[in-house]
C-alpha cells in the first residue's frame, strides 16, 4: 500500500502545525518519519488518520482517503500513543472491544497478547503496566488485523534494550513481507539500524525525503582516517597543502578535505607506512541535527561547565572525537549540502 | 453497526465503575422498598404506595444511569481511547449512534430491574401478611412504572449528551446533577418572579418526569399530560445529543 500525503495543512489557531507537507511512503521499506520536538509530526500522523480534522490537503492509502475503509484495522495497524488506554480495563478487555470492532474472534486477541509477550499479564489492569509494557499493548492491538500498512508513533518509548530490539526486528521483518511501514523516533541510532528511508520535516514542511544513505551523505559530516607509525611526517605534508588535520592518538589522523585516493598518493610519494586508510560518515544524529538545525522549535543550552556536557542539539556535527591534541584543535566544517533548506 | 455495538457493550462492562454506579442504582430503591414495606405497621403497604416510593427512589437509579451515561463518552476523550476507536471505526456517527443505544439499552434494563426487584419485594413482604400488591389498583399504575423505566433512558440519554458536547466528566456530571437540583428551580422561580404562571410546565425535567408520575394525566395549565410531557424532554435530551454528535464529527478527536 503507498501512502500519499499531499499539501496535507493543520493549524491549531494561528499556528501552521503542518504546512503543505506531502510525501510519500512505498511498500517494503522501513520508513522512519523524524523531526525535531514540536515538528508536527504527531499531528501528521492524527490527520493521515482523520483523527485530526485537517484544514487543508489529504492522505490517501492506496488512492482512498481513510474514513473510506469499512474496517480499516484490517488494512492500517496504528499507534499514536500507547497510553491510549482506559487504566481500569485488563490488557486483553482493551484488546477485546478493539477486536470487536472489527469483526475479529476472542482467540485474536489471545494471539497477539501471545506474540508481543503480554499474556501473562493481560488480566492485570492497565494501570498497573509499565510503559514498556502499554506499549506491547499498542503494538498487539496494530497487529490485531495483520494489516499491510502499519504506522507508529515513538513505538521504541520506555521500552528496555530487549523490548526496542524487538521492535526493530518486528518493523524490519514486516517491510520484508512487502509492507508498508511509516515510523516516528526519536532513538535515531534505532532509526539508522531499521530505516531505509527517510522523511524528515521542520516546523511542519518537508526538509527531506530519502533514503538513510542519501540523508548522510547530504548533512552528515566526512572525513578520512589515516593510521601510520610515520604519521608526524604525513601530517606535515598534508597541512602544507592545506588540509585541516586533527590528532587522534599518536599513530591516527582525522584529515577533512580529501579522499582517501588523495592521502594514499601523498604517502605513497613519501614512501610511507599505513596501517589504515578510510572515510568516515558522520551518524544520522548527526545529519538529522545538521539538517533541523533551522527548523528546531525548541533549543536547549548546551551545560559549558560539565566535562560530559552534550552537544547543543543545533551544534554543526563534530565526528571526530578529539577535540584537541598535541597539534591543536580545528572545528570541523559545516557540510554544505546541494540544496539546503529542503 | 453490529459490531460497534458489541464493542462499545464490552466497553461499558469492562469498567469496574460503571457496575458500582449500576449496583448502587439497583440497591437503593430495593433497600429503601424493603425498609419501607417492612416497618410499614399502621397500614398495608399497596400499590400506591409502591409507586410513589419508586418514583421517587429511581430519580437517584436514574442520574446514576445519567452519570454512566456520560462517563461512556466524557471517559474515552480523557484517556484518549477515542482516537484508537475513531481510528478502528473512521465513520464518526456509527461509534456515536452504538454508544447512545448501548447507553439507553442498559439504562432501560437497569430501571426494569429496579420496577420489577421492588415489585417483586414488596410483594413478597405482603404475600407474609397475606396481602397483594396488583400495580393496577393505582390508578395509571403500570403505565407510571413504564414511565420510570422511559425516564431513566431519558436521562441516561441526556448525560451522554452532555459528555459528547463538554467532553470531560466533572463538567457534564455537574450539568446533569446541577440541572433538575439547581438549575430549573432557579429558573422556574425567576419566570414565577417576573410574571410567568406556570413556569414549570415547559422546563425540560420538571415536564419529563411527569411521564413517571400517575397524576400528570391530562394536560392542565401546570404541567404537560405524562406522555407529552415525556417526548418534550426526549426532545430537548436527543436535541442536546445531536449537537454534541454534529460536533464530535467535526472536532479533532
Amino acid at each position: 500500500m503507498v501512502i500519499s500525503i499531499d499539501a496535507l495543512t493543520k493549524r491549531f489557531g494561528r499556528k501552521v502545525a503542518v504546512d503543505h507537507l506531502s510525501f510519500q511512503v512505498q511498500p517494503g521499506a522501513v520508513t522512519g518519519f523524524l523531526g525535531p520536538n514540536g515538528s508536527g509530526k504527531s499531528t501528521t500522523m492524527r490527520c493521515m488518520l482523520g483523527l485530526d480534522r485537517a484544514d487543508g490537503g489529504r492522505t490517501l492509502f492506496d488512492g482512498r482517503p481513510y474514513a473510506s475503509l469499512s474496517r480499516p484495522i484490517h488494512e492500517i495497524g496504528a499507534l499514536l500513543d500507547a497510553g491510549y488506554v482506559h487504566p481500569g480495563r485488563s490488557g486483553r478487555n482493551h484488546l477485546r472491544w478493539l477486536a470487536a470492532s472489527s469483526g475479529l474472534p476472542r482467540k485474536r486477541v489471545d494471539e497477539v497478547l501471545d506474540v508481543v509477550g503480554l499474556t501473562p499479564a493481560a488480566s492485570k489492569r492497565v494501570r498497573t503496566y509499565s510503559l514498556g509494557m502499554k506499549q506491547r499493548l499498542g503494538l498487539a492491538g496494530v497487529l490485531l488485523g495483520d494489516p499491510h500498512t502499519v504506522i507508529l508513533d515513538e513505538p521504541a518509548n520506555g521500552l528496555d534494550p530487549e523490548g526496542i530490539r524487538w521492535i526493530r526486528d518486528v518493523l524490519v521483518h514486516l517491510a520484508s513481507q512487502g509492507k508498508t511501514v511509516l515510523v516516528s523516533s526519536h532513538l535515531l541510532s534505532e532509526m539508522a539500524l531499521m530505516a531505509s528511508s527517510l522523511v524528515v520535516i521542520g516546523q511542519g514542511r518537508l526538509l527531506e525525503q530519502c533514503t538513510v544513505d542519501e540523508f548522510v551523505a547530504r548533512w552528515g559530516d566526512r572525513w578520512v582516517r589515516v593510521r601510520s607509525p610515520q604519521i608526524g611526517v604525513l601530517r606535515e605534508a598534508l597541512e602544507a597543502g592545506g588540509a585541516p588535520v586533527a590528532q587522534v592518538d599518536p599513530f591516527t589522523i582525522d584529515v577533512r578535505g580529501v579522499t582517501t585516493p588523495d592521502v594514499g598518493e601523498l604517502a605513497a610519494r613519501h614512501q610511507l607506512v599505513l596501517h589504515e586508510l578510510s572515510t568516515q560518515t558522520g551518524s544520522l544524529e548527526d545529519a538529522f541535527l545538521a539538517a533541523t538545525a533551522s527548523a528546531q522549535e525548541y533549543h536547549s543550552t548546551p551545560v559549558a561547565s560539565s566535562p560530559t556536557a552534550p552537544p547543543a542539539p543545533a551544534a554543526p556535527p563534530a565526528p571526530a572525537a578529539p577535540a584537541s591534541g598535541p597539534s591543536g584543535t580545528f572545528a570541523p566544517p559545516t557540510p554544505t549540502p546541494p540544496g539546503a533548506g529542503g | 453497526m453490529i459490531h460497534a455495538l458489541r464493542s462499545e457493550w464490552i466497553k461499558l462492562r469492562t469498567i469496574r465503575m460503571n457496575w458500582i454506579l449500576v449496583l448502587i442504582g439497583v440497591a437503593f430503591p430495593v433497600i429503601v422498598c424493603v425498609l419501607t414495606a417492612a416497618l410499614e405497621k399502621d397500614r398495608d403497604f399497596d400499590a400506591q404506595d409502591l409507586i410513589d416510593l419508586v418514583q421517587t427512589c429511581s430519580l437517584v437509579t436514574s442520574l446514576l444511569l445519567g452519570v454512566v451515561g456520560a462517563a461512556t463518552i466524557t471517559g474515552e476523550f480523557g484517556f484518549g481511547t477515542i482516537r484508537p476507536t475513531f481510528a478502528a471505526m473512521p465513520r464518526r456517527y456509527v461509534v456515536v449512534v452504538a454508544k447512545a443505544i448501548v447507553t439507553v439499552v442498559v439504562a432501560m434494563a437497569v430501571e426494569a430491574a429496579v420496577v420489577l426487584g421492588t415489585y417483586a419485594v414488596a410483594g413478597a413482604i405482603s404475600r407474609s401478611r397475606d396481602r397483594r400488591i396488583v400495580l393496577d389498583d393505582a390508578p395509571n399504575g403500570s403505565a407510571a412504572m413504564l414511565g420510570i423505566v422511559l425516564l431513566a433512558a431519558i436521562i441516561a440519554l441526556l448525560g451522554y449528551g452532555l459528555g459528547l458536547l463538554l467532553r470531560n466528566t466533572p463538567a457534564a456530571v455537574s450539568v446533569l446533577l446541577l440541572w433538575p437540583l439547581l438549575v430549573e428551580p432557579l429558573v422556574g422561580a425567576l419566570l414565577h418572579a417576573v410574571g410567568v404562571e406556570h413556569p414549570f410546565k415547559w422546563l425540560p425535567y420538571n415536564a419529563g418526569i411527569g411521564i413517571a408520575n400517575p397524576e400528570a394525566d391530562p394536560d392542565t395549565a401546570e404541567h404537560l399530560a405524562r406522555l407529552a410531557g415525556g417526548l418534550y424532554f426526549f426532545g430537548v435530551a436527543a436535541a442536546i445529543a445531536l449537537l454534541g454528535a454534529v460536533l464530535t464529527d467535526r472536532r479533532d478527536a
